[in-house]
This record gives structure tokens, C-alpha cells and sequence, in this order.
């Protein structure tokens, strides 16, 4: 299940490899993660749990959770940070691993000793900007990422970017600004870059140690400055069944699908109506994915409403004021069950859908990842944090806020350099939230072409008014930001520029047929497609209301921006209405018949690692009189690999419907390593790959 | 707040098991601890062993205690705290070591302590894997173990709390009120308290409690960092001592927890004194290597957390206990040289007999007294 024709994406052939899993003989490629090649083979559990004989599968595909083990040639590996390679004998790890009796002394080496004036952790869109800045200003600097390549989250967005053209390359797609990034970072000879290297510590005598995995290494980088640029990790659920395989974050389903090329699954439930689960459900139907719908409990979409708008016209219906109830199936998704929400939050049961399904993405939001910049502040080190893991929000002001925190690091170590004053303005305006919806009506002119500009609210965007040849759309002016509508006025060629390089595809052209009642129609659209000339396609409003029927006239595909501009004949009345083409059949969206109606919530997992449910927390509490947080660690609440890293998000919540007082409650203690490392690597006793 | 019989300071090791014992003996507790909850301080950062095996009389009577104490708890008191009786092993790879270890056991034995020598076959037998080149074998004393001590706590804490023991978290103590030579209330930074009796169980922080009654007792707080790995399929019971010293360290010890995770610890040279908890990066590059040296086969676990803790020490390695000379009803429990966690469940009911019953167990109170002669030296660290 490979992802073999991809409307924005190269498909790479790769050299293919055998591999066995528990004695199978499988094919995947070369050099792609086993997690990867396991989903490509339909293998979506990895491990069976100590308690309960659970079985786990995917979850991050991002090294973090330990999820994914699975044991390869003895021994346990997390499978979404290891590369395949011929003959891996790879196993489904069930319980605790045996320890192989590899009894040969080696010989072990204390960690190299490196040192640089600025480290920065994270080599994203604002530790890359950060580095550069530092860079251009003389500073030795090492850029540290846990992963092979740069640009962070920037490789999984295959959407266009918003933004400003100048300083965020908006309109351009994430994969192709890393690549921008990545290069300028390795053109400047005083930033060392290592990749595939985690820090897993900031220790008190201000050294960081980083763990390269790939080279079975451990080595220390001593620094000046710090720069905490790791990101966020997404948020969970506590929904019963949330430790299924197949129930996997918006993070790990844009690994397998966007990076991997994977067809991680058939039939997806999306719960969360941010940007991210937003563009989650339109990057599953770019990968052929279906999407039975969006849900949020929210009454209001939080993310962008061009996304939001998009989507919805695609065929992809937004339940708001809904929960999941929960998902069943045995070992593994197969049904997903929803409901609208009273006012306290509670489920109505019944209002429940049950649709069938194999995946659950979560999208519910992102939570900083600063432990390091903790960790600066206790060592009493200059320590500055930058992009998600500073604030969450989007990668367009990730990279303006990288350069302005690369600056106050130059200031921080004594350099005399000043931080222009639009450029903090800038970063406030790129991380503003939507802001006010307006409605406009069009009115088609009685000759030639005119853009349709179906953007309705304030969000911080504005590529189309740069790339008008004629200067013909400009933004409003009624903030005097980049948040401004924009708005048509002037000469119009019918180009199309403007509907090829809108993020929100939320731009048609339109004129008047020369036959009566008829008009052109030109939509963009980003998905592979064979139609031919006279082919009938449903059209769509602007936010998917069923609006008739159109007639392909045309179809351009403009490489550069791999969209397709569709020349349509629609009735002349739906020429200002008409925004796209219904993408995804209607029948994929029906619920089953028979709805489930259970509804359990204590035994939705908190812990996955330990597998610590709602319910054992609860009488946990009863039993013991708890308002901190250290004290579930008896429970094994993030005693497990992760060390906390999706549970202690979630615990408060729970911790108040078990009666505590949220004012009372006492954060947990982080300690170090961030990721476990084996102590072959810690004592650098060789055998890693060069 | 409301008039105790006894106000616990620290609820901690000590602290957390002692106000159980005092409460079962018909006093009111209060428990008064100055972070979030119990066992936060150096509890949580021991690694679990769990032993009689020392080498003067009043550890091994403390320790025998505290053991008696520990193999009731599941049977009798219903509380599991993941205690597995495996036994210490100390191998030795060179004659010297192996000498020092065999001088010790006639005194150990005379105190009792079930320990002998074993073989190298038979300490092979029993770490599969360890490092066969050079090893002479090694003492074994088969009925100490260890166990969690975030569960010991909490089953203390359990327990304190069905026998009536009040507990008040995030709060520091400041002083005593003292009238005509006798301990009237502690105050703290949340208010008095009334009492009769304090006991001073502060760990780390021992010496600065005892100092607010004017008495100033040598404790001084060095550290250890300490990790935990993965868990893996168990393949060793005892806790593995090795007490050679190399370049940077002296004795480094590990064992494999009721989870399947190795837990371990190593003493830095020099010592490192002062109470700072924060991990450093010398840690695991001092300890891994030796650890891989002795059980190659750790090669391939995975380190998962390191932590540092205080080991509160005196200058002869015995802890501090005994009522205060000048100031009456004022009792110090301090001292415990890292060892809280082993010796706190057994002199919870020597200590708690002394305030209830005023029955001291003379050899303890003689050789653990605030007023001795500090100058001896522990034979086995």
C-alpha cells in the first residue's frame, strides 16, 4: 500500500529490499524507515504490552514516544527512526525484550568533546533562521537536529504556505522552503550541522549531551549560548480505545503519507479543526485517502476558513460541537464513534454516528517542547526559545521569530547589534490568529476575466497581491497589515497567477461565455485527475454546498506550482458562487447503520507507555490523597520511555474530574535523557554506520 | 492548626514510616514537609537496595529491622512495594579486593548477618554474563534485596494515613518555640503548630533544622547521580557492588528491578559536597563504562533516566539519632549517609518506642548518639 501517483509529490522509486517480519519475507525500499515499510506491507502492530496483552502500534513517527518498537535483529528498536536495510530480521516485540548474551568485552571511549559559541536544538524554520543570523554575525554556532535532513516539519507540508512573500516565502510549499533553508545553512562555514543527533540532556556544567544515533555515538557540546528550537509535540485525547493501532497523530499520518510516500490507511476520522487537522484531511485526499469527516468539539473552526472552506467543498463534512465518543475494534480500528456535545461538554448519546474506519488522526492542538529551555534556565546559561517551542504557531512566523531570537542571542553574549523594529512586528502580525469574517458579493462584468476572490477572513496572508502582473489586487487597508482582504481592481488578462499560488485555493477567474446563460469558470485544483474535455463535475460553494452541475472545457497543469487551473462551463449564475469541484464521492461520508453507543471514558489510556488508564488514576486518587503530579509516577505514570511526554498534558484534566482542585495541582519534575540511548552509544564502544 | 503530640519534619525515608509507627502507638501526628508530597527529597532518588549487611552493630540491628519490616509489608499489611529478596554480591577481580572482602565476614557473621563467600562459578551462576576473565568470586548475602522506594513511601504514607497521621505539604519550617528548655510548637511559613515533640527527619536538610534549635550536628550533604534503563527480561537477581575504584570513582552498584530495569548509581571522587540535585555530564561517561567492564551484555540496554541525590553524611558514616541534650522533646533522625531508604522502616519502631514509651534500644541510641565520638570509620561503605 504505496502511494504511487501523487498530484504535488515526486514519487521516488528507490531500491527495493527484503526483509523478513516474525520470519515473513517482505519487500520495502532502502533507507525508508522499518515503521514505514511495515505500513507499506499493512503491518500496523508493532508490540504487545506487558499489561493486558495490548497490542500498540504507531503513534509519533517522530523518535519521541517508543510506540513503534519492534525488534530488529534482536533487538528492541523504535522502528520510525530506523532505515530499512536487506535482510532486517524484524520482530513483533511481545513484553519486555530478552537482553541478547553478547558477553565479548569492547573496549569504551569517553564522548568527543566539541564546543561552539551558540548551540542551537532543533534545526527547523526558526533554528534555521536563528543559526543564519548568528552565523552573518560571526558567531560559531552548532545546529543540532534529531533527524537526517534540516527544515524540521517543513518536509511533511506539501500545502503552499501563507505568509508574506518577502519574508516567509509564502505561496511556496514547506518541502521546497527546506530545501531553501537547509542550503543557505550549509553555505555558511560557521555553522556545523549535525543531523541525526538528539540531545537527550542539558546538563548543570553547561554541556549538552547529544546522542548520534546512527553512528552508535555520544558526544558533548560545550556552549555560551542556547537556542531552544524543538518544536512542539502534539497534544492527546482521552477517548476509550485512544491506544488502538491505527489511532495515530496528524504529525505521524503526514510522515507516512507526505514523506513516505505510505497509504498509512483507507478511511480516516479527523478530530481536531485547526490548520492542522484541516490540512491533514486534505493531505489524505491528495494521497487517494478518504475522509469520513472532521469533528471538533469546539463550536467554531479555530483554523483558517479558506482550509476549513476548501475541504468542505472537496466533499469533506466539519462536525462542530462534537466529540468522539470512542473506537472499537478488535486489535486494531475499525469503527470510530461520534456525538454532539451539551454545554458541559458531555456526550448526547444519542446523537452518536458510528462511521467505519481504520484510522483516527489527532489533531488537537500542540504543546511547546522547552524542557532544554528549563533546563538552560536552571543551569543558569543564556537561553532563548524560538518557534513552537516558544509559542505555538505557524511556520511562517517561526522563521521570522528564528532571526529576531538569533539577534537577541548575539545581544545576550555581548554583541552590539540592533533588532529592527518591523521585524518583531512582522512576527506578531504572522502568528496572529483568523480574525473577522466578512461577506462580499460579486457581480460578473459583461466582458472579459475577473479574479473571484472567495477570502473572507483576516488571516496573515497575501501572495496573490504580489504576483498580479498588472498590480490589480491589493489588500484592503482596514488594519494596514498583512491580515487585510484583499480585493480586485483593475485590469484583469485571465493569467491565473493568482489562482495558482493561493495557499486557500480560495481564487477563481470568470467571464461571460460569448452563449447566453453560460460563463467560464477557472479553478485550481491539486489532485491527480484524467478529465477529459465534456466531462460533468459537481460544483461547489465556497463553503461545499451541492451548487449543480459544470462541464470540463479545459485543463492547464502549471508545473512550477503543480496545480491544475480547470477551465469549466457552468450556468452563468454560478459563475460568482462556484469555487471548486466536488473531489471526494459522497458515499464515503455515511455512517453505519448500527451505531455503538457505549460510552466508557475511564478507559480511555493516559500513559501509554505504561499503559496507566482514566480510571486506575482516579481510584489512585481515591486511595491516596494526590495533588502532585510525582506522586501517579506510583501508578508508572510517565515512568515509561517517553518520560511523559503525551500523558502529563492530559493529567490535570483528569486529576480535576477525580476532585482535585486545579490550583493545587503540582507540576511534574523532567529529568534528563530526553530519548532512551543505548549505553553501547553512551560508551562509545563503535559499531555505528559511517 | 491544631495541638500534636509529635511534629514530623520531612516526610520523607524516615519521616513518612516513623509517623506510621508513632501513630499506631496512640500519638496525634502531624507530618510537615516542604515540598509538593511525599518522598520528593531524597527518597525518590534512592535506587532501592535494601540491606542488613554493613559492618558495625547498630546499622545491622537498623537494617535487620527495617528488612523485618519490608517482608511483612505485602503479607500482612497488603502493601506491595516490589520487594524481591536478592541478595547484594560484591565480585571481586583483584586479590586485595577479595581480601577486604573476606576480613569482613567474621565480624559481619558475628552479628549474624546470613553472608559468605562464593565462588566465581557460582557468582557466574547468578549474574549470567558478568565478566568471567579475573573474577575470584565475590561475598553474597542472600537475604538482602531491594525494592521501589517511591512504593515504600507510599505504602508508609498509606498506612500513616488510615492510623490518623495529618500530613501539610509545601511547607517550610522556620523555627521552634522553646520555653524553659522544652519544645513548645514549630513554626513554619504557613503558621505555628503546638506540640510536644519534634523529630527532626529533614534528610538533606537535616543540619539546618537542627541548628534553629542551637544545635549543630555534622551533617553534610555530598552527592551521587543515578539512571534507570528500559525494562528487559529478568536475568540477575542480586545487587551487583563493585567496590574497586578506578581514575574517577570508588564503588558503583546496580541491580535489576521488579520491573526488569537496571537501576544504577556510582560514588564520584572527589566527593561532591553541597546539596545541588542538578544532573551533570559526567555522570554516565564515569559510570557506563565501568558498568560494561564488569556485564558486558548491558551493551545493549538503553539508558532512559539519570537523577542526583544527597547522601547526607557523617563523619563517620553512622546517621545522627538521639534526643536533643539541651533542648527536651526535640529528637534528631538525621544523618542517614544515603542509606534513609534501608534504615528508615527499622528505626521508625526503635525511635517511636523512645518518644512513646521513652525505651531506648541502647546499643542504637549509644552508637547513632548526636554526642559521639564522630572520629571512627566505616569499614563497608
Amino acid at each position: 500500500m504505496r502511494i504511487t501517483k501523487h498530484p504535488v509529490l515526486d514519487v521516488q522509486e528507490g531500491k527495493q529490499v527484503s526483509f523478513s517480519f516474525d520470519g515473513r519475507t517482505l519487500v520495502g525500499k532502502e533507507g525508508e524507515m522499518v515503521s514505514s515499510a511495515l505500513f507499506a506491507n499493512g503491518i500496523r502492530t508493532f508490540s504487545i504490552h506487558t499489561v493486558g496483552d495490548a497490542p500498540q502500534g504507531l503513534f509519533c513517527a517522530n523518535g519521541q514516544c517508543a510506540q513503534c518498537t519492534v525488534i530488529i535483529d534482536g533487538l528492541p528498536v523504535k522502528s520510525c527512526i530506523t532505515p530499512l536495510r536487506e535482510g532486517m530480521d524484524v520482530r513483533t516485540l511481545v513484553h519486555h525484550p530478552e537482553l541478547p548474551a553478547d558477553d565479548a568485552l569492547r573496549s569504551s571511549h569517553p564522548p568527543e568533546e566539541l564546543s561552539c559559541q551558540v548551540l542551537i536544538v532543533g534545526a527547523g524554520p526558526s533554528g534555521i533562521t536563528s543559526a543564519i543570523e548568528l552565523a552573518d554575525l560571526g558567531f560559531s554556532v552548532i545546529l543540532v537536529d534529531d533527524k537526517d535532513h534540516l527544515g524540521g516539519k517543513l518536509v511533511l507540508q506539501t500545502h503552499k504556505f501563507f505568509g508574506s512573500m518577502a519574508d516567509c516565502y509564502a505561496g511556496t510549499r514547506g518541502t521546497e522552503i527546506a530545501t531553501i533553508l537547509e542550503t543557505e545553512a550549509r553555505n555558511r562555514e560557521n555553522i556545523t550541522i549535525m543531523t541525526s543527533s538528539t540531545v537527550v540532556g542539558i546538563y548543570a556544567d553547561g554541556k549538552a549531551g547529544i546522542y548520534q544515533d546512527r553512528l552508535e555515538k555520544y558526544v558533548h557540546v560545550s556552549f555560551e549560548g542556547l537556542i531552544v528550537a524543538t518544536g512542539a509535540r502534539e497534544r492527546s485525547l482521552l477517548f476509550p480505545g485512544n491506544d488502538l493501532p491505527g489511532v495515530f497523530g496528524a504529525g505521524a499520518f503526514q510522515t507516512l503519507v507526505n514523506r513516505d510516500l505510505v497509504k498509512s490507511s483507507e478511511r480516516v476520522l479527523i478530530v481536531g479543526c485547526g490548520n492542522v487537522g484541516l490540512i491533514g484531511a486534505y493531505h489524505a485526499l491528495q494521497a487517494g485517502i478518504d475522509v469520513v469527516g472532521l469533528i471538533d468539539i469546539a463550536p467554531a473552526v479555530t483554523g483558517y476558513k479558506v482550509h476549513a472552506d476548501k475541504i468542505q467543498r472537496m466533499g469533506v463534512p466539519i462536525y462542530l460541537n462534537h466529540t468522539l465518543v470512542g473506537v472499537q475494534g478488535d486489535g486494531k480500528v475499525e469503527k470510530a464513534t461520534i456525538a454532539q456535545v451539551d454545554e458541559s461538554w458531555n456526550p448526547l448519546v444519542e446523537t452518536a454516528k458510528t462511521f467505519a474506519v481504520d484510522t483516527v488522526l489527532i489533531a488537537v492542538g500542540l504543546s511547546s517542547a522547552d524542557e532544554f529551555y528549563a533546563s538552560g534556565i536552571e543551569g543558569g546559561f543564556p537561553v532563548l526559545k524560538t518557534g513552537d517551542a516558544n509559542e505555538i504557531a505557524e511556520a511562517s512566523s517561526a522563521m521570522m521569530g528564528g532571526r529576531i531570537i538569533g539577534r537577541e542571542m548575539a545581544k545576550l553574549l555581548g554583541s552590539d547589534v540592533t533588532i529592527p523594529a518591523e521585524w518583531a512586528e512582522k512576527a506578531e502580525i504572522l502568528k496572529s490568529h483568523p480574525g473577522e469574517v466578512f461577506s462580499r458579493s460579486y457581480k460578473l462584468q459583461e466582458k472579459g476575466w475577473e479574479p473571484m476572490i472567495h477570502c473572507y477572513q483576516e488571516i496573515p496572508c497575501n501572495p496573490c497581491t504580489t504576483v498580479c502582473p498588472h498590480d490589480s489586487i491589493h489588500l484592503n487597508d482596514r488594519t494596514g497589515t498583512i491580515m487585510d482582504i484583499p480585493e480586485f481592481s483593475g485590469k484583469c488578462v485571465g493569467c491565473g497567477l493568482c489562482v495558482l499560488i493561493c495557499p486557500g485555493l480560495a481564487i477563481t477567474l470568470a467571464r461571460k461565455s460569448k452563449e447566453e446563460g453560460l460563463a467560464e469558470l477557472v479553478v485550481p485544483h491539486e489532485f491527480d485527475h484524467d478529465y477529459e474535455p465534456g466531462t460533468k463535475v459537481r460544483l461547489r460553494g465556497v463553503e461545499g454546498a451541492d451548487l449543480g452541475e459544470g462541464t470540463v472545457k479545459a485543463v492547464r497543469h502549471n508545473k512550477k506550482h503543480r496545480t491544475s487551473l480547470i477551465t469549466l462551463e457552468v450556468p452563468l449564475e454560478l459563475a460568482t458562487s462556484a469555487v471548486g469541484i466536488l473531489v471526494q464521492q459522497e458515499e464515503v461520508i455515511q455512517p453505519l447503520k448500527e451505531t455503538d453507543f457505549s460510552y466508557m471514558p475511564d478507559n480511555a489510556v493516559v500513559c501509554r507507555c505504561e499503559r496507566v488508564t482514566v480510571g486506575e488514576i482516579k481510584e489512585f486518587v481515591r486511595e491516596n490523597d494526590v495533588t502532585d503530579i510525582n506522586q501517579l509516577k506510583l501508578s508508572r505514570l510517565a515512568m515509561g520511555a517517553c518520560g511523559g511526554k503525551t500523558c502529563l498534558d492530559l493529567v490535570p484534566r483528569v486529576l480535576m474530574q477525580a476532585g482535585v482542585d486545579r490550583g493545587n495541582i503540582h507540576p511534574a519534575t523532567h529529568r534528563p535523557l530526553t530519548v532512551e540511548v543505548p549505553m553501547k552509544a553512551l560508551a562509545n564502544q563503535g559499531g555505528g554506520q559511517k | 492548626m491544631k495541638n500534636y503530640d509529635v511534629v514530623v519534619i520531612g516526610a520523607g525515608s524516615v519521616g513518612v514510616p516513623l509517623s506510621y509507627r508513632l501513630a499506631v502507638r496512640g500519638l496525634s501526628v502531624l507530618v510537615v514537609e516542604k515540598l509538593a508530597s511525599i518522598g520528593q527529597g531524597q527518597n525518590k532518588a534512592a535506587i532501592g537496595g535494601i540491606r542488613a549487611t554493613h559492618s558495625d552493630r547498630a546499622k545491622i540491628k537498623v537494617g535487620n529491622a527495617s528488612l523485618d519490616v519490608i517482608r511483612r509489608l505485602l503479607p500482612e499489611y497488603g502493601q506491595d512495594v516490589d520487594y524481591i529478596e536478592g541478595g547484594y554480591l560484591f565480585p571481586a577481580y583483584s586479590e586485595e579486593i577479595a581480601r577486604g572482602l573476606k576480613q569482613l565476614l567474621p565480624l559481619q557473621k558475628s552479628f549474624g548477618l546470613n553472608i559468605d563467600w562464593i565462588d566465581a562459578d557460582e557468582v557466574r551462576e547468578r549474574c549470567p554474563g558478568i565478566l568471567a576473565e579475573g573474577l575470584l568470586g565475590g561475598t553474597f548475602s542472600p537475604e538482602d534485596g531491594h525494592l521501589s522506594s517511591l512504593k515504600l513511601s507510599g505504602a508508609f504514607h498509606r498506612l500513616a494515613m488510615q492510623a490518623g497521621v495529618d500530613f501539610i505539604f509545601n511547607t517550610e519550617v522556620v523555627g521552634f518555640e522553646v520555653d524553659k528548655g522544652k519544645v513548645r510548637a514549630v513554626l513554619t511559613d504557613q503558621g505555628k503548630v503546638s506540640c510536644s515533640c519534634v523529630v527532626n527527619a529533614a534528610g538533606g536538610y537535616g543540619r539546618d533544622v537542627s541548628l534553629m534549635v542551637g544545635s549543630d550536628l555534622p551533617v553534610y550533604p555530598d552527592s551521587h547521580e543515578a539512571g534507570v534503563t528500559e525494562p528487559v527480561k529478568r536475568f540477575f537477581l542480586p545487587m551487583l557492588v563493585d567496590i574497586a575504584p578506578d581514575e574517577q570513582s570508588d564503588n558503583y552498584y546496580f541491580y535489576q528491578n521488579a520491573e526488569g530495569q537496571i537501576v544504577f548509581c556510582i560514588t564520584p571522587r572527589p566527593k561532591r559536597m553541597g546539596t545541588d540535585r542538578r544532573s551533570t555530564s559526567e555522570f554516565l561517561p564515569m559510570v557506563i563504562p565501568r558498568m560494561l567492564h564488569l556485564y558486558p551484555r548491558l551493551r545493549n540496554i538503553k539508558v532512559r533516566r539519570v537523577w542526583r541525590g544527597l547522601y547526607p553524611m557523617t563523619p563517620d558514616g553512622k546517621p545522627i539519632v538521639g534526643f536533643d541534650r539541651d533542648v527536651e522533646g526535640f529528637f534528631h533522625a538525621i544523618g542517614m549517609c544515603g542509606q534513609g531508604l534501608m534504615l528508615g522502616p527499622g528505626l521508625a519502631d526503635i525511635i517511636a518506642l523512645a518518644i512513646a514509651e521513652g525505651k531506648e534500644d541502647e546499643e542504637v541510641f549509644a552508637d547513632l548518639s548526636p554526642y559521639r565520638d564522630f572520629s571512627g570509620e566505616e569499614l563497608l561503605k
